[in-house]
């Protein structure tokens, strides 16, 4: 395999900083105010976006050993890398002003959040991107849906950091976001739907990629990765986080409050369920060289 | 004078699979254990009711639309004048893009971190002489030499034979080019498939 876990936990980490710092702006422009919801995004989006970037630079390891190479890296524009390398940069630079600005003055400037928030989208789509720009290779990457998965991953395992650490830290400000019992329960059937159309849409794959993209679908369902796509990704970050919010949903809010044991599982199980994704994506993948 | 588009030709009727090719490159490019620029596979098929032997020696294809030098970000995966496709090493960072966008997978990483691959044999061309793997070929089934002129051997032998590439419909322009292998490709395999002594895919049937 060409990356590993690493890989897989940058893809992760960016995806997930990128859906936590969107949330926290959103929180912070609704009618309630949730100051504290807004701090916690705010300040973890940005720093799993800049762990995920050091995994990368560690991964590098020509460039971890000769530092100045990293200067050439926006030196090919056509590279969805060297758009990768700006958009990082910019949107930790952007977090990282607001996030200051935040501690400092205690409210930050709507523009500063929204180009933050724009920003932080295209982190998330991006790392699909990364991948689909080499699916010539690895038909399993693919170049559209890809990305719109890893994006709907990302706002799934963003959202459920902040209300994990949100129940520590900002449980009254919980029920002044009450959208996020609804996107509990549809970004996980969206997500569902996304890897059906993925799987679905290359195992038709013809050509010279047809072997190699069938190995690879085959790789998740049936083969090695099929233990952890089934019970990891599938049970544990799909239906078990989807029934969770179904039952949330269905239930007063003041009981709400009583049990958050179970709602933190659930928002757990998204965040094991969100690393696997990428981790299935990047190892369970079969070039076409091999298939 | 038109500009120099070098290129390769592998009569597979003619391939053995001695192997002697992937053993000058390794000692001609100092290539890591495990790791090979050119190699054979090496498998049996059935062909008129007997089992032969297939050899079908692999190498980077110096792709005209190559995705490797698409997706480097530092440009160390670059097009030198003649089309070869190389790394620099001095730009190479290791974050190994260029080895998971090649359906060819030729590239592999250097324990120091920097990515590597056949260069053409670069050093030995510039100065008149013919790629290792060329040049110690046992039946002359490579051939090797510029596709941009008309009169070279590689050209003529080109225009008179019916040639493949490898992947022709991903788009990416081979330059290495094969008689005989939609053939080979064709017929059932009879066995598993064998890269350097290891084996590369396992035979199911």
């Amino acid at each position: 395999m060409v990356w590993n876990w690493m890989i897989a936990l940058y893809l992760f980490l960016a995806g997930m900083g990128a859906g936590a710092f969107v949330l926290s702006g959103i929180a912070g422009m609704a009618k309630k105010p949730c100051p504290k919801i807004k701090t916690i995004g705010f300040i973890a989006g940005p720093v799993c976006v800049a762990v995920g970037t050091l995994l990368l630079v560690v991964d590098a390891h020509a460039g971890l050993m000769n530092p100045l190479r990293f200067f050439y890296l926006v030196s090919n524009l056509g590279s969805v890398m060297a758009w990768g390398v700006i958009i990082l940069t910019l949107f930790i630079v952007v977090a990282a002003i607001d996030a200051i600005i935040m501690i400092v003055k205690k409210s930050t400037p709507r523009v500063l959040d929204i180009i933050g928030m724009i920003l932080a989208v295209c982190v998330a789509a991006y790392t699909g991107v990364l991948l689909g720009d080499a699916s010539v290779a690895f038909p399993l990457w693919h170049p559209i849906i890809l990305p719109i998965l890893f994006l709907v991953s990302a706002a799934s395992t963003g959202f459920a950091l902040v209300m994990v650490i949100a129940h520590g830290k900002a449980h009254d400000e919980i029920a002044n976001i009450g959208f996020t019992v609804k996107s509990g329960m549809v970004l996980p059937v969206l997500e569902a739907l996304l890897v059906i159309a993925l799987l679905g849409t290359v195992a038709i794959t013809g050509g010279s990629a047809a072997a190699a993209a069938k190995a690879s679908v085959a790789n998740l369902l049936t083969g090695g990765y099929a233990l952890a796509f089934w019970v990891l990704f599938v049970i544990v970050g799909l239906a078990f986080p989807f029934a969770q919010a179904l039952h949330k949903s269905m239930q007063e809010k003041k009981s709400l409050m009583q049990q958050p044991g179970l709602t933190i599982a659930g928002e757990v199980g998204v965040l094991i369920g969100g690393f696997m994704l990428r981790y299935l994506i990047v190892m369970a993948a079969i070039p076409v060289a091999l298939g | 004078m038109s500009e120099k588009k070098l290129g390769m030709l592998i009569d597979l009727s003619l391939c053995v699979g001695c192997n002697a090719c992937a053993v000058a490159c390794k000692q001609e490019n100092e290539v890591p254990t495990g790791c090979f620029n050119t190699w054979i596979e090496s498998f049996d098929v059935e062909a008129d009711g007997q089992i032969k032997r297939a050899n079908i020696p692999k190498l980077c294809n110096h792709c005209e639309d190559a995705p490797c030098v698409k997706v480097c970000p530092t440009q160390a995966s670059h097009r030198t004048e003649d089309g070869t496709i190389v790394v620099d090493p001095e730009r190479c960072i290791g974050c190994k893009y260029c080895i998971a966008a090649c359906p060819y997978q030729v590239r592999y990483q250097l324990p120091s971190g920097e990515v590597e691959k056949c260069t053409f044999c670069e050093h030995r061309t510039s100065k008149g002489m013919l790629p290792a793997c060329v040049g110690t070929c046992i039946t002359h089934a490579r051939m090797f030499g510029d596709l941009n002129d008309p009169e070279s051997d590689i050209s003529k032998k080109l225009a008179a034979s019916k040639t493949e590439t490898l992947y022709p419909d991903l788009g990416l322009s081979p330059r290495v080019y094969y008689i005989g292998l939609d053939d080979t490709l064709a017929m059932p395999v009879a066995s598993a498939v064998h890269k350097g002594g290891n084996v590369l895919r396992h035979y199911e049937g």
